[in-house]
């Protein structure tokens, strides 16, 4: 007779294989970029397939940086990193101020302009991108960095996580820095904004995440090859003739880095960005 | 009293600063260029000669225009089934990584979640030698079942390609969402239904399903948004080929307006675009909602 713990035990065991190979699918495609990226050209595509690289070609890392005089990656990663880091400041600007508002004050009209607001989730950059770049362009901003950056730091996602958060928070804190005569911005930047700590870290990872990775937007709006973000860069180079194929990886290894190094330490807060915005509707 | 419901008045309207800054920034980017859309659809322009208006001729065009009718296929064949596929895998991994049997939950779910951080555009590049014909899943295929179809080249293929990289991307995503709405569900219900005798599946037909239906509603809704809208698998790794077979609707605004300089045409395709998306989203929620039992 089988007991019940072998019965278990054997339970557990096909568990496990079926999650180590789902683990191995889903990490696969990492691992096998980098371990592309490090292999001649005449090798990546070569068969029999080789898992490991002989000889190891750290060269590809060199390579994309100083080879290629038409894609300047380091100035597309440096525009990258100032488009990214503005933009998030700009959304968290715009998330925390109105979240605040929408969440603490009862004026009128205030689930009106909230529910506005919420409906914009819908108005996606394939949507708009015809008349936003009219406008970017009567603006007089195309192909420029706050071309990208605006449009980039507008979230109505960022909008709701943060109100559903001070929603949230007692207004006691508030009432009694209000007794002391406190006036309403200072209690925001000093009182609402410390609290949120947790959550707006949250949003600046959701946040960064987005922008970092974009590419549509600025295809259309950017046209000075000086002012390319990396995404960008990696998809004209990709398209070029007879561009490498490690060095190909190796910046798109370099693309993923950040958010990787980021997901690794601070994986809570990027589970925390996305349940606070998929959530409790 | 009268002064003390005065000062409290004042004090609401505060809010008013607070929202003034991203609604004034949400309007003028965002709204302006939605209305703005539909505006355009009834004009002839190439940003160059004056605007013309032309009526509903771009929406009339549309409607025979074989390019455009195969791109919007293409979007709701691509949207459905990877709409589906995240969604019901999505929910089958968190259930999963909740079973009692598993140890070490969250580094498996790290693994599921880690294409979500991934630079798309690289992702692209990473996939398609992959997809190669010397590359390593037809060359696998080949091994295990003896055949593989020539995926980037074939318009039968190529679609499905796209998909599993879209799925392959996005599932931790949703994952992580069903896993916050499982740890919502009270324990005691699950107790309550085995008390009963209720299964495996009649638990989660009859607690798990109805538990999560908000949860549900939202991870499917937020999921045809960014399915719709895909645009960067497409054009880094095919451009919509081969023969137009993975041509969606965002490459065909990009194609329309900005390589054909037709911009009235393109916005009228976004408006089609917007509309389908909209419709779909009501339709959800109001399936969603019209099951909702007290709050």
């Amino acid at each position: 007779m089988i007991s019940y713990r072998t019965v278990e035990s054997w339970q557990r065991l096909i568990l496990y294989v079926f999650v180590a190979a789902l683990g191995f699918v889903f990490l696969f495609p990492f691992f096998w970029m980098i371990v592309s990226s490090l292999k001649l050209n005449k090798d990546v595509l070569a068969i029999p397939i080789r898992f490991f690289p002989s000889p190891w070609n750290w060269k590809s890392y060199v390579n994309v940086f100083t080879m290629f005089p038409d894609f300047n990656f380091p100035r597309f990663i440096l525009n990258s990193v100032i488009v990214t880091a503005a933009a998030v400041l700009l959304c968290l600007f715009f998330s925390a101020t109105a979240g605040y508002g929408f969440a603490k004050f009862r004026f009128k009209g205030n689930n009106l302009l909230f529910t506005i607001v919420l409906a914009t989730i819908m108005i996606t950059f394939e949507a708009i991108v015809v008349p936003l770049y009219i406008l970017v362009r009567q603006l007089g901003i195309s192909n420029t960095y706050w071309g990208l950056i605006i449009p980039e730091s507008l979230t109505a996602f960022g909008v709701f996580m943060l109100r559903q958060f001070f929603y949230a928070l007692p207004d006691d804190f508030l009432e009694s820095a209000r007794i002391d005569g406190a006036n309403e911005y200072v209690i925001f930047a000093r009182i609402g904004l410390p609290m949120a700590k947790t959550a707006l870290l949250a949003l600046v990872i959701f946040h960064a995440q987005w922008v970092w990775n974009l590419l549509l937007w600025p295809m259309i709006t950017i046209s000075e090859p000086s002012l390319r973000v990396l995404p960008q860069g990696i998809a004209l180079f990709k398209g070029g003739y007879n561009t490498p194929y490690p060095e190909q990886l190796a910046v798109s290894v370099i693309a993923c880095l950040p958010l990787v190094l980021l997901y690794i330490f601070l994986s809570k807060y990027f589970v925390q960005g996305i349940t606070m915005t998929g959530l409790k509707g | 009293m009268r002064k003390a419901s005065y000062s409290v008045t004042r004090l609401q309207n505060h809010g008013y600063v607070f929202i003034l800054p991203t609604l004034l920034f949400f309007a003028v980017f965002l709204i302006y260029p939605m209305l703005s859309a539909f505006r355009l659809s009834f004009y002839e322009w190439n940003l160059l000669s004056p605007k013309q208006f032309v009526g509903l001729k771009n929406f009339v065009r549309m409607a025979t225009d074989s390019r455009v009718i195969n791109s919007y296929v293409r979007t709701l064949h691509f949207s459905g089934i990877s709409v589906a596929a995240i969604n019901i895998l999505a929910f089958a991994f968190a259930l999963l990584f909740g079973s009692r049997l598993l140890q070490w939950k969250n580094f498996w779910q790290s693994l599921v979640f880690l294409p979500v951080v991934l630079s798309i555009v690289a992702v692209g590049v990473v996939w398609e030698f992959m997809f190669q014909s010397t590359g390593l899943i037809p060359v696998i295929l080949r091994k295990i079942i003896g055949v593989s179809p020539v995926w980037l080249t074939n318009t039968k293929a190529a679609p499905y390609a796209m998909i599993m990289v879209y799925v392959w991307k996005s599932v931790g995503y949703y994952m992580v969402i069903y896993i916050a709405g499982l740890l919502d569900v009270p324990v005691s219900y699950y107790e309550a239904a085995r008390i009963d005798g209720a299964g495996f599946w009649g638990q989660l037909w009859y607690i798990t399903l109805p538990s999560l239906r908000n949860t549900i509603a939202l991870a499917v809704v937020s999921c045809v948004i960014f399915t719709f809208g895909q645009f960067s698998i497409q054009y880094v790794i095919t451009k919509g080929g081969p023969s137009r077979s993975t041509e969606i609707l965002s490459l065909q605004i990009l194609r329309q307006g900005f390589e054909l300089s037709k911009f009235g045409y393109a916005s009228a395709i976004s408006v089609l675009f917007f509309l389908t998306m909209l419709v779909f989203s009501l339709i959800q929620l109001r399936l969603f909602k019209s099951g909702t039992v007290g709050a």
